[in-house]
């Protein structure tokens, strides 16, 4: 698909995309009405991409897309980011600040604060507009910070009245003479958050990302990722390339030669997809498009495009027969410890394919899993990223796979459906609940703790670990009560409200 | 290669006629050749019904109301020479925000590239009423439409709006929004009418752009559903139009105007009641004589 770049606002998924929030069925069943497969689910309509949606009567709240904005815009280093909100729109990034700073140690970066103001909009702004506040924003931002680039986020609040955020930051760009980018993400705009990541990327391909590059530098691979630990770096070294890693953590800088590198790769195409796309599309920088980085299957199948697309192919051959032989006498030892298991993964959707692929390498069953929003297609369009597929084909079905917005009281029976030993999860809302039914959760904080080959011992020694206090969490199971009625908690259908309400 | 796609928005006070002689510039255009789409930016939707045989369309909120993903030419439908109709649609009255819905359905519209890929020469938005609220000053700014017209008789309330607008618009012009093109003066069939208009303009450094008689003709293809162009094609009043939709045509220089601020204003239409009084007294006086 041709992303539009010229309008201000990016396309929110349900548009681009066909994204969905609700969703119960196997996972053959929902690749099968997806686009990358073979069309629709009949009686949806006659695009491809339309996938049939279980809408539940009420939700119990979840995240919105300017949160997504607070932790990619607001995680760039030298620029500063204005949420142009009311101040409770700003209280995310006290979980933001100690994951920013815990992301910065394990890079090895200097630690720091994030660095964000909030124009604080009242109702007073709401009926005068809020442009001369956010205007003054941007001043007090330069002056105390000085950035190398000012984000605008937007929110619910001056989107419904219509505040004119373009025009404050053109003034202001004139007068400070550095990027300041408007990112529309307001919040009742998406039905899911993941719009916000994309709203981020737009802005930085807008106003940020080298439009003429004078030079190439072919050894130079974009890495799109949130604050994981440095494992591309080890890894494309072993092919001769240097990582440049967008858009937490980075500088402006950085994400300015994004249209210089040789190629756009990232640890999970829900993230990464709208960025890459855009990239290739903009600047020809080829987006690798392969299966996800999981499991034996992914990661050999991802490093050998990498390799033919940046021309290394030998040295890619030569890795993977290295990793292959290093890591399989480590798996042989742990498999026979995981046996028996079962795990249930509840992530971000394409993250949680790659997971379950190395939840199955490493001999641990899973027959459920809860993603937070499936997109149908990716930007890109292409079958080889199609990471749902890929799971399939080379892992098996999942017989409960569940899309859903992250919804404790649904969360309940979907774990009762299968009763894993434990969970993985990387939003830990739901992590409490899980304590609550005796079950531990392995929190994923470092997401590319489970990527590559090194990624299955990883997580197979995580899932021996978090097993470990097993004890803990069947004592608190047995002294804490759920806040539900005992319908509810007898009810086998994690969607019978959305279907009563259908 | 795409062509340079022209856009225009027409404001004015509610009722002045904006639909009516946006509409039958939209229809002249069409008669010239021109590629044209007509965007009604008003909740009451109905901007492009002389274009449909009085025909309502369904709205772009009316889509985004039913479901979640809406095509955008969903909300594309031909009228009188091939012109492209589409209607913004809004909420009920007393409910929700008008202002909101504009932008939704612009953005809609700019995001599905619908201007790019139908190939349009021009687009005309008829927008409501009055600059408001951030909602209605959509057109205006960030370059979506580059020339404002607006509608207005030599009524105050309909000169008070106008003049709202020159705020909004001089406000936006340093930002990369709209500027103005001229006024339209509609309903102008007496000299003292045309006197009034005339001082406005000059006061505010805007150009007519047409004088445009009230007339039975475009009440009677109105009442049948139509435009005039299309109604009365011979009619002296379809010529109007079409001059007028010639010269938006060929319009090229919009400027910042130079809006009165309220006492000004106040003491602008002081100054014309009080002529207006002696005139009329002039005149009973000369009666009795």
């Amino acid at each position: 698909m041709v992303l539009n770049l010229k309008t201000s606002s990016v396309e929110t998924r349900e548009q681009r995309l066909g994204t969905i929030i609700g969703w119960d069925g196997t996972a053959s069943k929902l690749a099968d009405e997806s686009a990358f497969s073979r069309g629709d689910c009949g009686g949806c309509g006659t695009k491809a991409r339309r996938v049939c949606e279980l809408e539940g009567p009420f939700t119990q709240g979840s995240v919105c897309s300017e949160q997504m904005v607070e932790c990619q815009a607001g995680n760039i280093r030298d620029a500063v980011l204005i949420q142009h909100s009311p101040i409770g729109c700003g209280a995310g990034q006290v979980i933001y600040n100690s994951i920013y700073r815990n992301g910065l140690a394990m890079r090895g970066l200097p630690v720091q604060n994030i660095r964000f103001i909030s124009t604080n909009l009242r109702e007073r702004d709401m009926v005068y507009g809020g442009a001369e506040k956010l205007a003054e924003a941007i001043r007090l931002a330069v002056e105390r910070h000085q950035p190398k680039a000012v984000f605008i986020a937007t929110s619910c609040a001056s989107g419904i009245i219509g505040d004119d955020i373009e025009s404050v930051a053109r003034t202001a760009e004139a007068e400070f003479g550095i990027p300041i980018i408007p990112l529309h993400c307001e919040g009742f705009k998406s039905k899911h958050w993941s719009t916000g990541f994309d709203a981020t990327q737009h802005g930085i391909l807008r106003q940020i990302v080298r439009r003429n590059p004078e030079k190439r530098q072919d050894d130079l691979i974009n890495v799109i990722n949130l604050w994981g630990t440095d494992v591309f770096s080890p890894m494309l070294g072993e092919l001769g390339l240097r990582v440049n890693y967008v858009v937490d953590m980075a500088t402006v800088e950085e994400l300015a030669q994004m249209s210089e590198a040789r190629a756009t790769v990232s640890f999970c195409y829900t993230l990464g997809t709208y960025l890459a796309t855009a990239l290739e599309q903009e600047f020809g920088v080829e987006q690798i498009k392969a299966p996800q980085p999981y499991g034996f299957a992914g990661t050999d199948a991802w490093l050998r495009e990498l390799a033919r697309v940046t021309g290394r192919e030998a040295q890619a051959e030569d890795y993977i027969a290295r990793e292959h032989a290093r890591v399989k006498p480590l798996l042989d030892e742990l498999r026979p410890k995981l046996k028996g298991l079962k795990g249930y993964v509840a992530t971000g959707s394409a993250y949680s394919h790659g997971l379950i692929g190395v939840l199955r390498e490493i001999g641990v069953e899973v027959d459920g899993s809860l993603v937070f929003h499936h997109d149908p297609v990716y930007d890109s369009e292409d079958p080889r990223q199609d990471s749902l597929g890929h799971l399939i084909e080379n892992y098996g079905d999942v017989r409960h796979f569940t899309v859903g917005n992250r919804q404790q009281y649904q969360f309940y029976n979907l774990l009762q459906r299968v009763k894993p030993d434990f969970i993985i999860i990387r939003h830990n809302g739901l992590a409490p609940l899980a304590a609550r039914l005796g079950i531990p959760a392995i929190p994923l904080g470092d997401e590319h703790h489970a990527l590559g080959y090194q990624g299955m011992v990883n997580l197979g020694e995580s899932i021996l670990a978090a097993l470990q206090h097993r004890k803990f969490h069947k004592d608190i199971a047995k002294r804490v009560s759920l806040p539900y009625k005992q319908s509810w908690l007898a009810q086998k259908d994690p969607f019978a409200l959305a279907r009563a309400a259908s | 290669m795409a062509k340079q796609l022209k856009q225009i928005a027409i404001y004015g006070k509610g009722g002045i006629g904006k639909s009516t002689t946006t509409s039958n510039i939209s229809a002249a255009l069409a008669e010239a050749g021109y590629k044209v789409m007509q965007f009604g930016a008003d909740p009451k939707a109905d901007s492009t019904n002389t274009l449909r045989g009085g025909e309502y369309i369904p709205s772009v909120l009316d889509l985004l109301a039913e479901r979640r993903r809406v095509d955008a030419y969903e909300a594309i439908f031909q009228g009188f020479g091939g012109i492209y109709c589409v209607e913004a649609g809004g909420p009920q009255p007393g409910v929700g925000c008008a202002g909101r819905g504009i932008i939704t359905a612009v953005e809609l519209l700019k995001q599905q590239r619908v201007f790019e890929e139908l190939d349009l020469d021009i687009v005309i938005y008829d927008v409501l009423g009055d600059v408001v609220c951030g909602g209605f000053a959509v057109p205006v700014r960030e370059g979506i439409a580059e020339h404002v017209f607006t509608v207005s008789s030599s009524d105050f309330m309909a000169i008070y709006a106008a003049n709202n607008l020159f705020r909004g618009i001089e406000r936006f012009s340093n930002s990369g929004g709209a500027l103005l093109g001229g006024i339209i003066a509609n309903s102008i069939n007496t000299d003292f009418q045309r006197e009034v208009i005339d001082d406005f303009a000059a006061h505010t450094d805007t150009p007519i752009v047409q004088y445009v008689p009230r007339s039975l003709t475009v009440t009677q293809a109105e009442l049948s559903g139509r435009t005039t162009i299309e109604a009365a094609p011979q009619s002296a009043q379809a010529d109007v139009y079409r001059q007028l939709a010639r010269r938006i045509a060929e319009h090229t220089e919009s400027k910042v105007p130079t809006p009165l601020n309220p006492p000004q204003l106040r003491e602008w239409s002081a100054r014309w009641a009080d002529h207006l009084v002696a005139a009329e007294r002039a005149e009973a006086e000369r009666q009795v004589a």
